[in-house]
């Protein structure tokens, strides 16, 4: 950036001329930015400080929430735990799904348009009807899933009411998710652009299948994959409230309370604005720090520039 | 051993339906059971298809709900976010791919920075700031803002318009373009598929919207299809029972659009994702 800076004074003002432009263009975001970004990471910031029931004034109390949440009483690190694991899960299972998925799309085979179709759509679908088919699917009495286990002679378990076997649902209804779908698009044009000729190469010096993708593929997709991950990650602390507010609801018990989960149930619920706001900001630096980790990671092998 | 064998891909046929099958098999079984009576909900073993097909369910299901109502909603919600981020996005993202200014690495870099924050650490403020600006319980605060460019929409135009040969812009400006005319003129229409792939998944993605219409609307008249289906349909006088069928018919009609709307841009959705800028 910046090099063209240098030059002549007509080559300055067009580039000042040029700048101002630039920065006409970006005014809707400069704008979005200030009022449903920047300024709102700052007001939770604020609110954090304080004790607010929407009624009234807020009443300034400092660090308080802050040491109330790390209190040993409190359960948010339990929250922070499953929160950490509803991650990792939905991580892995959407970034290897799609993966997997887009692999099978690249297949040189007729009617790829049709598995295309069949494994895109559902990705598509709602979460609120995906996740009714799982309760229906996964239900005690009436679900396929325990009639299946129960011809193997297998007495079904509840699953939904099993503070460990819950997440058995939770990881599957994650394939099932907008993630998966938007990685999938981005996994298989990636996948076509992997030169043929390594393919060829690799096939030549009588690698099979599993190693042409572990020397070829990877290699080839490495930084979308970092990339993907990252909105993966991203995704996942989007989209945990869309999926798990109507297939768990937070439970059993608090089994899969995750914080956005929390957040609503204190500032929508409860109307307790300072600890909703304090958690909202805990969420922030934490995603913030992944981000960069992630970023800093990735910085050798993609380049957005 | 050959790489195209007949039995490679006979293998390969075989893996492909069969994962097939398994991605599918909740959407099947949504449809199959909407078509069942309750008692055949529950029938032990389950019938894979149900023998009488009992389509009066969907009927029923839109006469008793306000479905009608809630895809109203719903279409509200999606043609307005559409136009807005497809108009915002679209233009934020022209001087970011093709043309060079002061600040360009720090704006890109706070727009794929801003692309990380989650939705939930925002609406507490944005509650607040609507409620000053009396937009509660209605679809403004949830479309107004897609007309100030969604990041992650900014950021795969950048990746489509960068693709797009620079000398076009510069001999449309030789003819006397203003750099919105190239933009509106000549990008633009060069851009369809970007357009409407991102068009695509901003409707995906208020089609499956539910935080946002919860936090926001209260009005019965006001919800749209999520809110909807989260209202679980009871059996009458029943204890607090779910008439599954009623269920899966409600979630077949939510699953139908996706499906068609796919038909008609899956051809588009992979050419508009550029991904050979990202890489060294």
């Amino acid at each position: 950036m910046g090099k063209i800076f240098k030059g002549k004074r007509e080559k300055k003002r067009q580039s000042f001329k040029d700048a101002l432009t630039a920065y006409g263009f970006l005014s809707p975001w400069i704008i979005g930015f200030i009022f449903f970004t920047g300024g709102p990471i700052l007001l939770s910031f604020i609110l954090s400080l304080t004790r607010w029931n929407l009624l009234g004034q807020p009443r300034f109390v400092g660090f308080e929430n802050y040491q109330q949440l790390l209190s040993g009483s409190s359960d948010f690190l339990n929250t922070l735990k499953i929160t950490f694991l509803f991650t990792l899960l939905n991580v892995f299972v959407t970034v290897s799904a799609s993966l997997f998925l887009a692999v099978l799309l690249n297949f040189k085979v007729r009617f790829i348009g049709i598995f295309q179709f069949f494994y895109f759509v559902p990705a598509v679908m709602p979460s609120v009807v995906m996740t009714s088919c799982f309760i229906l699917m996964f239900n005690n009495q009436l679900g396929i899933v325990n009639y299946f286990l129960s011809t193997l002679g297998i007495i079904g378990p509840n699953w939904l009411g099993n503070a460990n076997l819950v997440w058995v649902v939770v990881g599957i209804a994650s394939v099932f998710t907008f993630s998966t779908g938007q990685m999938m698009l981005i996994f298989n044009s990636s996948l076509k652009e992997v030169p043929i000729e390594l393919y060829e190469a690799a096939h030549l010096d009588g690698a099979n299948a599993w190693h042409r993708f572990k020397n070829v593929t990877l290699p080839s997709i490495s930084p979308i994959l970092l990339f993907n991950t990252v909105v993966a990650t991203v995704n996942s602390f989007n989209g945990a409230f869309t999926l798990l507010f109507p297939l768990t609801g937070g439970g059993p018990g608090n089994a899969t309370k995750v914080l956005s989960l929390l957040i609503y149930e204190k500032a929508f619920k409860q109307f307790d604005m300072g600890t909703a706001s304090t958690l909202a900001f805990i969420m922030f630096i934490i995603v913030a720090f992944i981000s960069i980790l992630q970023f800093k990671l990735s910085d050798d092998k993609v380049n957005y520039g | 051993m050959s790489y195209d064998s007949k039995t490679v891909k006979l293998l390969q046929y075989g893996i492909l339906i069969f994962f097939a099958i398994l991605m599918f098999f909740p959407i099947f079984w949504i449809f199959s059971n909407s078509l069942k009576t309750l008692n055949g909900v529950s029938e032990f073993p389950p019938q894979i298809f149900p023998s009488e097909p009992q389509w009066q369910n969907y009927i029923e299901v839109i006469r008793k709900s306000n479905a009608l109502e809630y895809l109203k909603n719903s279409m509200i919600l999606i043609v307005g976010n559409t136009i807005g981020t497809l108009l915002s996005s679209s233009i934020v993202a022209y001087p970011l791919a093709r043309m060079e200014f002061k600040g360009k690495g720090v704006v890109f870099g706070m727009i794929l920075a801003t692309m990380m924050v989650p939705t939930v650490t925002l609406v507490i403020p944005q509650f607040l700031l609507f409620r000053t600006f009396g937009w509660l319980d209605s679809f403004l605060p949830m479309i107004v803002p897609s007309f100030f460019a969604y990041p992650y929409n900014v950021f795969l135009f950048r990746q489509f318009f960068k693709t797009i040969p620079k000398s076009i812009d510069e001999s449309a400006m030789l003819d006397g373009c203003s750099r919105m005319q190239v933009f509106t003129k000549v990008i633009a229409p060069l851009a369809k598929p970007i357009f409407i792939t991102v068009g695509v998944l901003s409707t995906i993605f208020w089609w499956n919207e539910l935080f946002q219409p919860l936090i926001f609307i209260d009005s019965e008249n006001l919800k749209p299809l999520t809110l909807g289906a989260l209202n679980a349909f009871k059996i009458e006088g029943g204890q607090n029972q779910t008439a599954w069928n009623m269920q899966m018919a409600f979630a077949m009609i939510m699953a139908i659009p996706p499906m068609i709307l796919y038909m008609f841009a899956s051809k588009h959705l992979v050419t508009g994702i550029k991904t050979s800028g990202m890489k060294d």
